[in-house]
């Protein structure tokens, strides 16, 4: 097939590059753009907003390099990503470029990225637990396959090691690591982390780092989202772990100020919301296939940015880290119910107990700040607080299976309340108390 | 409108995300959609804007947003406009329907693909479905739009079919007997005042920009069950009401939505997911068709129809969902049906307005939204009321996604201003799992003679908020200092709070409270409220007799939300006013 080329390119900025005139592009179709006098291919580019006088592209390899003389051919799809059983194990980049200088990968199809909504009707009412061995999660805030929950935690926070501890324990047949902005150490910990753990033979590594070119890094969660689905339509529970969901979400406020977009609040484009839920939203358990889940890291400075503000209102929860600790109070799994119900009578009853004390003993652990909780029921709130912050809400070290969670919860509630206090009903009290 | 005959056309000159331009020689109507032609598929769109052509003095240019995504959309593709503003179908067949935000038959498309992809679409209501029609006119009688020549069974529902909303004075031509018809099969002819003949079927078109009108408007007055106690003691909503439920991420709008779909005593209830999770909309439609409905004690879907827009579908589709959904509703209460539609979220529905508006270049109000964003939400929500004339009314629940759990922010500011009750979720509610977190004292409500009377509602308010100022004062000095009454007062508020305004969605018996129930609990808090109690501590210091007072009050609220899991039976019932008087003597209780 002979592709037809042009020679106008009239503007060439960051990230984005301009054609004269109206070279008959397709709005997200792809074009090859070609160093003149060699031929030599420079870059991939897909065009973004057309009009009768001018084409405009965001170039996936960057701009520098390029001039007006610089040809573009044109491809005449939309961006598509390979797909191969042979990825699992290897490293690829934004675009989908075997990055781990190995062999070439021969795909056995192109998948599209263009992320279809996929219909209500074929998802199922998410109902299967996915087990992490952390006691903050299983007990409290129990993970569900087809979920989608963010991790937040400052920058500082160890938000990796915790997506790698559950990436090393997660029950999925398939691991998707998506990275956007990582630092080269980060990327080395998670390989090396997988490869500890025997998980890497089922993980598909897609990693841009920071530093590399911006139009890749907004194309990543795409091209890794449109792998993990074929995978999930071949019937496979596919677990994605996509970080850092802030880095991607700055290389779109980038990128929306470079076209010009009016933007909303902190520069961040007014789409940021529907462009994170189409992400997010990949996430499914569908009806006679496999599932999908996504845990994702957002680092924030403050709850209220943007980025963790519109990404709370998409997820299915979220898990808080501050301090190296898993919160209570700032944590939910929105799909818990589905699931705690139909394992120990206890679940339900002892997650609500605990989460209420500890809301009082914040409240004494305040007051106890300015010389005020002083009573001896606000000491034993204390006394309580400090054993759960140290003993609950640490999602490091060996994993625990379910009742032996529960049990231990039981035991910090006997070593500082008396049954009444507790809040919990006679029948539980009577089969549990004095069981540990 | 125009003559929709002749063909009108134009041709892409612009395209970027949702929003095209193009060139047209003929007229172009505001408002009316269009059909653009990409790639052999067909993509519905909108008029937004009609502008001149600097290029060309014949011909102009219009601005339009498209409702799906435009992938492939080159230069030059033609517009065909097809001379009807957006609308709805409306007819026998919403109950039980699930859609996308355009009205299309999402079961039917998933028989084509497990993806929704641009182009797909299928008839809004099912073409072969037979309903029993009997007529309720004969030929000759004069009718005018929005008149009843008919009705077939919808379920339990009785569906009145309706003239038009666009016909004035006309005759019946001629009518069918009592027979079996599908909504496309012409069920009477009517002449107009030109003389022209129109057919009818059971179901019509109507545009969703345009209210359908009130035969008689009044104030919405009486209160709505919904089975959440702390709604319908302090903030009831009454049928035709509007409220505003703002709330940050966590808080439980969700699930509050979920109680108010299942148990909310309405006949017809319309759900519209508006940029929200799919996942929330698929439990609805999928789990809620199992459960009962609380007046007939059928499948609770046999009342509902859902709009799942859900947030990774196109935003254009946003905005048009929220106004079919409300036309459906209007057309059910123009029938004498009491709906209730839940729009969740309208913070959503109004960032499509912004990510519109931004596109389009319109100078941006406060946080980039639209300039006239307030009158907008003010206008969706006058379209709830109640009819007095029709009997029925239309009752809209919004949420609220406040940015940052801001609720000084522009949609929930314009939302405050624009309902009549207002239930803010709170934060601090929520992180100590006080579900649901309305907070008993941020609330505005409309209705005043709910299923309490004012001065009892008033005097739960004043414990609470005593309970709240004893509480801070507890947190900055000290429980030393309290005196021992002021920690009774406080103990009397928590139980209040922990067992009437605490709620638990997801426990079988705990989930809905109805008004006898209601009137039970209210016995039991107000003699609560308004007692003195002797705890016969004997000579013992202050801080042991807080001790006391504290231990006992904990086994009252034990006693109390026991009672709330299982108490079913009239006598068990009866038993909390008993064990809360014996409780106030200081006798023994437990049964």
């Amino acid at each position: 097939m002979i592709r037809k080329e042009i020679n106008k390119i009239s503007e060439v900025g960051k990230a984005l590059i301009s054609v004269e005139g109206n070279p008959g592009v397709a709005l997200n179709h792809v074009v090859e753009l070609l160093e003149a006098d060699s031929n030599q291919s420079l870059s991939f580019a897909k065009a973004i907003n057309i009009t009768e006088d001018t084409t405009r592209f965001q170039v996936f390899n960057g701009t520098t390099g390029l001039s007006t003389k610089t040809k573009i051919r044109m491809h005449e799809i939309p961006l598509t990503a390979g797909f191969s059983n042979k990825m699992l194990g290897r490293s690829f980049d934004g675009a989908g470029e075997v990055s781990d200088g190995g062999p070439e990968v021969i795909f056995e199809k192109q998948v599209s990225t263009r992320l279809d909504t996929l219909n209500p009707t074929v998802r199922n009412v998410p109902k299967q637990p996915l087990w992490t061995g952390i006691p903050m999660i299983d007990v409290f805030n129990t993970l569900v396959k087809s979920q989608k929950i963010p991790i937040f935690a400052g920058p500082t926070e160890p938000y990796n090691r915790l997506l790698s501890q559950i990436a090393k324990g997660a029950q999925a047949d398939v691991i998707i690591f998506a990275g956007i902005g990582l630092k080269f150490d980060e990327y080395h910990y998670f390989k090396e982390q997988l490869s500890q753990s025997g998980n890497i033979d089922k993980t598909i590594m897609f990693t841009h780092l920071a530093g590399d070119s911006q139009i890749k890094g907004l194309m990543l969660p795409d091209v890794a989202l449109s792998v993990a689905r074929e995978f999930g339509d071949q019937g496979k529970d596919v677990l994605v772990l996509l970080t850092d969901m802030t880095n991607w979400s700055n290389i779109l406020r980038n990128v929306a100020n470079y076209q010009d977009m009016i933007p909303s609040l902190q520069g961040y484009p007014g789409s940021l919301y529907s462009e994170l839920a189409k992400r997010y939203e990949v996430a499914a358990d569908i009806e006679g296939a496999g599932s999908i889940t996504i845990i994702g890291a957002t680092t924030l400075e403050s709850l209220e940015d943007p980025v963790p503000d519109n990404t709370g209102y998409i997820t299915e929860g979220q898990f808080f880290l501050e301090n190296g600790k898993l919160k209570l109070a700032r944590s939910l799994s929105r799909l818990k119910q589905g699931v705690n119900g139909k394992t120990r009578s206890d679940h339900r009853a002892i997650m609500t107990a605990m989460a209420s004390l500890l809301a009082d003993a914040e409240k004494a652990h305040e007051a106890s700040e300015v010389g005020a909780a002083n009573d001896a029921y606000s000491q034993k709130l204390l006394r309580y607080r400090s054993d759960f912050i140290s003993n609950i809400e640490e999602p490091f070290g060996e994993p625990i299976e379910l009742e032996p969670a529960l049990d231990k919860c039981w035991a910090i509630l006997k070593r500082h309340f008396d049954p009444t206090e507790t809040g919990l009903s006679k029948k539980l009290i009577e089969e549990y108390w004095d069981k540990n | 409108m125009n003559d929709i005959n002749k063909k009108r056309t134009g041709n892409l000159i612009s395209i970027q995300d949702s929003l095209v331009k193009a060139r047209f020689f003929d007229d172009v109507v505001m408002g009316e959609t269009a059909e653009i032609s990409v790639d052999g598929k067909f993509l519905q769109a909108e008029v937004l804007q009609i502008q001149p052509d600097p290029k060309n003095a014949d011909a102009g240019i219009v601005e339009m947003q498209v409702f799906e995504d435009l992938t492939g959309a080159k230069i030059g593709d033609e517009v065909v406009f097809k001379g009807t503003p957006l609308s709805v179908l409306l007819g026998p067949g919403l109950l039980t329907s699930v859609w996308d935000g355009l009205q299309n038959p999402l079961y039917k498309l998933s028989e084509e693909d497990h993806y929704l992809k641009p182009g797909m679409n299928a008839p809004a209501l099912d073409e072969e479905v037979l309903w029993d029609f009997t007529p309720s006119v004969k030929v000759g009688d004069e009718v005018t739009g929005g008149d009843v020549i008919g009705n077939v069974p919808e379920g339990n529902v009785d569906h009145k079919i309706l003239v038009p909303f666009k016909f004035g004075t006309c005759k019946i031509e001629s009518i069918i007997e009592k027979s079996s018809v599908n909504i496309v099969q012409q069920v009477a002819v009517i002449v107009d005042e030109l003389n022209k003949k129109h057919e009818l079927q059971l179901a019509f078109r109507q545009p969703v920009k345009s209210p359908i009108p009130f035969r008689e408007r009044a104030i919405p007055s009486k209160p709505i069950s919904t089975g959440v106690r702390v709604i319908d003691l302090l903030a009831p909503v009454g049928y035709g009401g509007t409220v505003g439920n703002p709330g940050p991420f966590g808080a439980g709008k969700t699930v509050l939505q979920h109680s108010l779909c299942k148990y909310a005593v309405a006949d017809i209830i319309i759900m519209a997911a508006c940029g929200e999770r799919a996942g929330e909309a698929v439990e609805v439609f999928k789990e809620f068709a199992e459960l009962e409905d609380p007046t007939t004690g059928e499948s609770l879907m046999n009342r509902m129809c859902i709009f799942g827009n859900t947030s990774s579908m196109p935003v254009a589709a946003r905005e048009a969902s929220v106004f079919i959904a409300l036309t459906v509703g209007e057309y059910y209460r123009y029938q004498g049906k009491k709906v209730v539609m839940l729009a969740d979220s309208t913070s959503r529905w109004a960032q499509a307005l912004r990510e519109r508006s931004g596109r389009q270049g319109d100078i941006p109000g406060p946080e980039a939204f639209p300039m006239d964003i307030p009158d907008q939400i003010k206008g969706m929500y006058q379209r709830a009321g109640e009819d007095l004339g029709t009997g029925g009314s239309l009752t809209f629940i919004g949420t609220v996604s406040p940015a940052g759990g801001n609720f000084q922010e522009p949609v929930t500011q314009a939302t405050m201003d624009a309902t009549g009750g207002f239930w803010g979720l709170s934060q601090d509610r929520a992180d100590a799992k006080k579900y649901p977190a309305i907070d008993p004292l941020v609330y505005t409500t409309s209705v005043y003679d709910g299923f309490v009377s004012w001065e009892d509602r008033k005097k739960m308010l004043g414990i609470l908020n005593d309970a709240n100022d004893i509480d801070q004062t507890i947190s900055t000095i000290g429980l030393k200092k309290v005196p021992v009454a002021n920690y009774v007062q406080f103990q009397k508020g928590l139980t209040i709070d922990f067992c009437v305004m605490q709620q638990d969605a997801f426990e079988k018996n705990d989930a809905c409270t109805r008004p006898e129930r209601l009137e039970v609990i209210n016995k039991a808090v107000q003699n609560l409220i308004g007692s003195e109690i002797d705890f016969q501590a004997g000579d013992v210091d202050d801080e042991q007799v807080k001790e006391l007072i504290k231990h006992k009050f904990d086994e009252l609220r034990q006693w109390w939300r026991a009672w709330n899991y299982s108490a079913i039976s009239e006598e068990e019932i009866n038993n909390l006013p008993l064990a809360v008087d014996k409780f106030i003597l200081q006798e023994e209780y437990a049964v």
